[in-house]
Parts: C-alpha cells; structure tokens; sequence
C-alpha cells in the first residue's frame, strides 16, 4: 500500500464522520421548520356512514360521526386535533377534540349529525391535526348518501 | 520549480474532485435530494435510503483506492514516487 493510499485510509474516517454531523445538523434544523401538509379525501366522503378518509402521503385520518359524537382515527398518534363546521356563510366553528383511549383516536360532541341526517345532505368541514411540529390541514366536504 | 508547482496543483484538483464527489454522496445523496431518489428502487430498497445507509460508505472506500491510483500515476509522471 502506497503512502497515498495511508493517507486517504486515514482521512476517511473524518470525513465520514463530518459528513455524518453535517447531516445530522441539516435535519435537525429541518425538523424545527413548520411543516405544512395538506390531507385529501380518498373518494367521496360521508362521515354520518363511516366513508370518509383522508390521506397524505402515508399519512390517513378517518372521520366519523355517530349519535352525537365525531370521532377522528388517525394512522399516526396526534398531538392535537381540531374540527372546524363551516357554515354555507363561510363561518368555521371550531372543535378541539379530546384524546379518546389512545392518541390514534380524537372525538367531540358536535352538532354535525343534526346538519347530515338525511339523505343528500352536504356540510364543510375542515380539519387541523399537528404531530411533533407538524400541521396536516384539510378542507372537504361531508355528504350523507343513504 | 514548476514541476513541483504542477504536481501541486494536480494534487489539490483530485482533492477537491475527492471532496465533492464526498459531499455529493454523503449530504446530496443521502439528505438534500432523498426524497427524488426514494422513487427510485434498489434490490426493493429505497435508493435514497439505501445511499445513506450503504451505498455512501460503498463510495467512500472506492474513492480511498480511486484518489492511491490517480496519486501514484501523478508520482510517476513527475518522477516523485516511492522509492
């Protein structure tokens, strides 16, 4: 072996480990920048018969509504979740859900079902969820099919 | 004067290439563009993913012996090499 090839043996280690601290200063600068994602619902959805999913990347959120209560299962744990009813004037009421069990699982008595009842109905919602930092918004519609 | 001058300057242009194919492996490769290259599939691995864990060491030990050759070929051209 060359003293070339010493050389270059010696220095790889620092340059791994460099690139290595270098790397690990960069995400954890990133992972202290807001993060903003927006969830879209994966086909029609009717949260007063249980279809309606939201969906982000790998990221899903299920929203449900029954008796007098809406439930909100996610594929992630959350730190907070807030449902907003908007009004066909544009007004958002909002709902901070409380933890139910688990943090895969949010729910709240709202008022959605007495809007959704019957067949044909429509509602705005929107939908804020955080995890570590992280915001997943979305804005959807509700409609009861049957 | 010159052909140390040269052989110099040679040197320090295989260092600096060393050092951004270092860089371009390790914090391009592996952070900075891991989200295109996750698209991408290595053996069912990610490529991104698989850079970062693997293939930038990979890189690393090709580039030792790389920058031994490309220094002795430099010390037999300016008749420098080891005795």
């Amino acid at each position: 072996m060359t003293r070339h090839s010493k050389l270059a043996m010696f220095l790889a280690p620092f340059l791994i480990i460099g690139g290595y601290v270098l790397s690990d200063l960069y995400l954890e600068d990133q992972a202290n920048e807001l993060k903003l994602f927006e969830l879209k619902p994966m086909g029609h959805c009717d949260v007063f018969n249980d279809n309606c999913i939201l969906k982000s990347g790998e990221f899903e959120i299920n929203v449900m509504h029954q008796g007098i209560v809406t439930t909100v299962n996610s594929t992630y744990p959350l730190d907070t979740a807030t449902l907003f009813l908007v009004d066909t004037q544009g007004e958002a009421t909002p709902y901070q859900l409380g933890m139910k069990d688990s943090p895969y699982y949010w729910k709240r008595e709202t008022p959605l079902g007495e809007l959704i009842a019957n067949k044909g109905e429509k509602y705005k919602l929107r939908f804020i969820g955080e995890i570590k930092g992280g915001k997943y918004i979305a804005e959807f519609y509700t409609q009861t099919v049957k | 004067m010159e052909d140390k001058q040269n052989y110099w300057s040679e040197n320090l242009r295989l260092i600096f290439i060393c050092l951004v194919i270092w860089f371009v492996v390790s914090f391009g490769c592996g952070v900075l563009f891991v989200e295109p290259l996750n698209e991408i599939r290595l053996g069912g691995y990610k490529l991104g993913f698989w850079f970062a864990q693997q293939g930038s060491i990979y890189t690393f030990v090709a580039l030792i012996f790389w920058y031994g050759k490309k220094m002795n070929d430099l010390d037999k051209k300016y008749n420098v090499e080891d005795a």
